[in-house]
């Protein structure tokens, strides 16, 4: 990723100090210039009270009480030390964040690694403007949090900067640092309330001609995947020891379905969108053979996981002109 | 109550364990200031520390805010009522007890926390503005754990175990700031004397010598052993027969006591100072006055120096500008053979003064001299001669003496202890018509044989008189001293009064000596640690300086180099404990993979490589197949490698074993 001048590590820069790096592909190590710290409002009131304190030992001219305020305060400048150690070389990553409808919770897999051997205590997570998690990073292994993320618009967003922060011991100074992944997530439209589907079931005439209205015919055999549904496996030959293998059925005919953003006239943008995402799942609960119809684009006809999640992207991204959100044809898996 | 009773443990298991730690801290640091807080603070502060104890262990709820205002109103009327004040040293102190307790009542938010531990530091502080003995520092370094302990566990939040790691991770860091610490108090620059006038604390109760004498009132000397001073001479110190050191002077007598009109004044002006004539060689020495919540200073008979902030009275008293609260050490220079005020008659006025109805038979007594001699000298030898004819004893327990004590002691009960016989002896060189002064001190010293140097002790407080002798000045007159050793009650007074009959009694036993030894290390103890750390100051601070710089060659230090080489000192400290724990560890490949690939390299070289998809099972069948020698040897290992690596619970030793058994391996 090309960098500004001035935004190359190890130089301090007030934006940098304010807003952290710039989005980055993941694992990110904080290391000494991308870890922060300054006292806290405690500490700053712990400060005054040195400063009280010293007063009165000079007042008095009394030595332990020297003593005690110089003890007070290279404590603070270990705690300072240790504070900011607590932080340091911790590296953090977000792993694939799963799709979400809009309106629900987003968990993002946040992993942590403490590279290092002890404890880590009290290290705070935050999406900000979330509520910070508090968690222990046991010596050196992975923590993995789910961090959850409320969403309110529907399509492809960046994550929002990562916040990780720390008080422990004293809580007298807190560090912390960000990371700005470069990492996306995809909010699908919010699922309108039922409404029934636009079925209107439009008979695909088949080369082979009709065998049969309703009933699927068996086609052929197949070898078991895991994943498979148990009442197509083939039992017969399981029970002469063959292996476990699967009927496929083959129809010429399904029940297909059509979703188009033209039969709904009366609503708006966002309304269309919802109530599509809303057929686009029922359709997909119902097993139906459907494609989806967008001004300028189309996705035919198909069924599966992967056909579900391309139709919802597509409503996802409809509108989006970045680059990044593409048509329906870009589609991951 | 939801949940079934539980016992006291249960409960305590159950608390929260940062708050534990923080009530036990708060406690311990009130424990050193319960002798001077009177009890209408104690009573209050212990009920709010067991009622949030009690809140702890979820048997009573904390009380709401009204109840806690009302608290606080009372708190103040109560403060107020104690010590007719709410500000100064004492009353500052009750006040800050009863108001930490009464911040338990509200402690909820970690914001309360941070603010109780550092009361609780405070609280500390205000332990030493009134006692910073050895034990003392090293209680309230205790006390400092506890409530660094608490800061911990709070800002750790959960109450996890392991157990002790709170009090662990408080400790290494306090004594990885202890060098710090320690480099701060020895180049932080000291600023000298008080930045304002201390505030007058009435109701601090003075411990050794009074500014007034009433013999005849007190029927028993106290036995005090408390240190009074210690003294280190630079000159070779004076023989024990001169060993007076000059307190406060009495001049005025009312018949019963005797006092100093001059004492109820402020030090002002200084009077037109006696002539002062001394002979021989001088005498220094460093005293190290214990704080006795007055305004004397001591010295050896007689002072030719002023220590800093203080003045000399006509009478030739040590005045400090301020009460001494706290350690106070002073050089000072004195000469024991001198003449004071020989040329000049001295105030009639004051120095013959006696009430009319006093002493009468006394009075009577010392007319028959002034008839009987001449010279005042003559008179004064006789006033002696008569302690040592008449059956006069010294006793640490007089008859009390409530009629006349003068005459009363003369001539009825003839015992008595040092005041006595000074009252007595100046009263009759009065009635003389010689002019005299009763001077109070202390006599003698031991010497600390592990120290060398000196301890006076407050059961060493002795008064002799001052009798003005024309042509001789004032000459100190010991009547105590007349007394025959014979007469003297206590062997330990004996030794103080007239130290060469002492030599004469038998010596103390092995336990005696083995103890007073025992007394002499712990007094030596005490004296370093005053010298060097209770009365740390910016001398000392310079002189360390200067020897620090001219080892390196360097001359004309000020406050700017202490500040530099504090700064570096520091700095360096600070890196040399960064860099161990700030530094990146590298993580090492992980162990066991590292072993085994150690394993399959030796197969390797025997022609047998694994596969990438093949598992240990299968290489170790594979392997076996091909190296039937080592079948036993390549089944172990591999055995040991699954364990390590899918075994719920790996054996302990397994890494080690493994390590081995690889490391034997020969194929």
């Amino acid at each position: 990723m090309a960098k500004q001048p001035d935004t190359r590590p190890g130089r301090f820069n007030l934006r940098r100090f304010l807003q952290g790096e710039g989005p980055e592909p993941g694992p990110i190590l904080l290391t000494q210039n991308r870890v922060y710290i300054l006292p806290t409002r405690h500490g700053v009131f712990f400060g005054l009270q040195l400063l009280v304190m010293l007063v009165a030992a000079v007042n008095y001219n009394n030595s332990l009480a020297y003593a005690l305020t110089f003890l007070l305060s290279s404590l603070c400048l270990v705690a300072i030390l240790h504070t900011y150690r607590n932080l340091l070389h911790v590296q953090v990553d977000v792993a694939h964040i799963p799709p979400v409808f809009c309106g629900d919770n987003l968990s993002a897999p946040v992993r942590l690694d403490n590279t290092r051997k002890g404890t880590r205590y009290a290290v705070g997570l935050q999406f900000p403007p979330q509520d910070p998690s508090r968690v222990d990073l046991p010596g050196d292994q992975c923590f993995h949090a789910g961090m959850s993320l409320p969403t309110q618009q529907r399509g492809r967003h960046r994550l929002g900067r990562l916040t990780l922060h720390t008080t422990y011991p004293l809580g007298l100074f807190r560090a912390w640092g960000h990371a700005q992944f470069d990492r996306h997530y995809l909010v699908y439209p919010r699922p309108d309330d039922y409404h029934p589907l636009p079925v209107t079931p439009s008979y695909h005439l088949n080369l082979s001609g009709d065998r049969g209205v309703g009933s699927d015919d068996f086609a052929t055999l197949r070898h078991y995947h895991p994943g498979d549904p148990l009442r197509h496996v083939h039992w017969k030959i399981v029970a002469r020891g063959q292996g476990l293998h699967i009927k496929q059925f083959g129809g010429d005919r399904a029940e297909e379905l059509w979703l188009n953003w033209d039969d709904l006239p009366t609503l708006d943008t966002e309304a269309r969108l919802s109530r599509l995402t809303r057929w686009v799942m029922d359709a997909d609960t119902a097993q139906f053979s459907y494609g989806l119809k967008l001004p300028g684009s189309q996705i035919p006809l198909g069924h599966g996981p992967a056909h579900r999640h391309r139709c919802l992207k597509a409503l996802a991204l409809f509108g989006a002109n970045t680059p990044d959100t593409g048509t329906a044809q870009t589609v991951a898996a | 109550m939801k949940h079934p009773p539980q016992n006291l443990h249960q409960r305590l298991r159950r608390a929260n364990h940062p708050r534990l730690w923080l009530l036990a801290g708060l406690a311990l640091s009130f424990i050193p200031h319960l002798p001077r807080l009177p009890l209408l603070i104690i009573a209050p502060s212990v009920a709010l520390l067991v009622w949030r104890l009690a809140h702890e262990l979820a048997l009573v709820a904390l009380p709401g805010r009204f109840v806690r205002g009302l608290l606080t109103v009372l708190a103040l009327a109560i403060t107020f009522t104690a010590y007719h004040t709410l500000f100064g040293r004492e009353a500052g102190v009750g006040l800050l007890v009863v108001m930490s307790c009464l911040k338990l009542m509200e402690m909820q938010q970690p914001r309360d926390i941070t603010v109780v531990v550092g009361l609780g530091y405070f609280v500390v502080a205000t332990v030493f503005l009134f006692d910073q003995s050895i034990l003392i520092g090293l209680y309230m370094m205790l006390v400092v754990v506890v409530l660094t302990t608490a800061l911990t566990a709070f800002n750790r939040g959960t109450a996890q175990p392991p157990r002790w790691l709170n009090l662990r991770q408080a400790g290494q860091m306090l004594l990885q700031a202890a060098p710090i610490a320690l480099l701060l108090f020895l180049l932080f620059p000291r600023i000298p004397g008080p930045l304002w006038n201390l505030p007058d604390d009435s109701t601090a109760a003075g411990t050794g010598l009074s500014d007034s004498m009433s013999p005849g009132k007190i029927s028993q000397l106290s036995n005090n052993n408390a240190v009074a001073f210690r003294v280190q001479f630079d000159t070779k110190p004076p023989p024990a027969t001169l060993r007076y050191w000059r307190g406060p002077v009495f001049t005025y007598f009312d018949s019963k006591t005797w006092s100093n009109p001059d004492h109820q004044r402020r030090p002002g002006a200084p009077y037109q100072q006696p002539g002062f004539r001394a002979a021989g060689t001088a005498t220094d020495y460093t005293v190290t006055l214990e704080p006795h919540q007055q305004r004397w200073l001591f010295a050896l008979d007689l002072p030719s120096r002023l220590p800093l902030r203080s003045t000399l009275s006509r009478e030739f008293e040590l005045i400090s500008k301020s009460p001494v609260y706290q350690l106070r050490r002073y050089d000072m220079q004195s000469y024991t053979d001198y003449q004071l005020d020989p040329a000049s008659p001295p105030d009639q006025f004051r120095y013959l003064q006696l009430p009319n109805n006093a002493a009468p038979r006394a009075r009577q007594l010392a007319r028959q001299w002034r008839n009987r001699f001449a010279n005042d000298a003559d008179i004064m030898q006789q006033a002696l001669q008569y302690f040592r004819q008449q059956p006069f004893y010294y006793t640490r327990k007089p008859p009390l003496m409530p009629g006349d004590p003068v005459d009363e002691f003369l001539f009825d009960r003839q015992r008595g202890f040092c005041e006595h016989y000074a009252s007595a002896f100046v009263v009759l060189m009065r009635a003389a018509r010689i002019p005299a002064r009763v001077v109070t001190g202390y006599l003698g010293g031991e010497t600390n044989p592990l120290g060398d140097y000196f301890i006076v002790r407050q059961s060493d407080a002795h008064a002799w008189a001052e009798v003005w002798l024309s042509g001789q000045g004032w000459v100190r007159v010991d009547p105590t001293a007349v007394i025959p050793p014979s007469r003297v009650e206590d062997s330990q007074d004996l030794q103080r009064i007239a130290p060469e009959a002492a030599l004469t009694l038998a010596p103390p036993g092995w336990a005696t000596r083995a103890w007073r030894q025992l007394g002499f290390g712990v007094d030596n103890m005490n004296h370093y640690w005053n010298q060097w750390i209770i009365n740390y100051n910016d001398q000392q601070q310079m002189a360390l300086l200067s020897g620090l710089f001219s080892y390196l060659g360097l001359k004309n230090i000020d406050w700017r180099d202490m500040v530099g080489v504090l700064a570096g000192g520091v700095t360096l400290v600070l890196v040399a404990l960064a860099l161990p724990l700030l530094r990146f560890r590298r993580r090492r490949r992980d162990a066991i993979t590292a072993i085994y690939t150690r394993f399959c390299r030796k197969l390797a070289r025997r022609g047998l490589s694994r596969n990438p998809a093949e598992g240990p099972q299968d290489f170790a069948l594979r392997a076996i197949l091909a190296l039937p020698g080592n079948a036993s040897a390549i089944v172990d290992i591999s055995r040991r490698y699954q364990q390590l690596r899918y075994a719920p619970r790996p054996p302990t030793d397994g890494l080690r074993h493994f390590r081995s058994a690889v490391r034997r391996f020969r194929p």
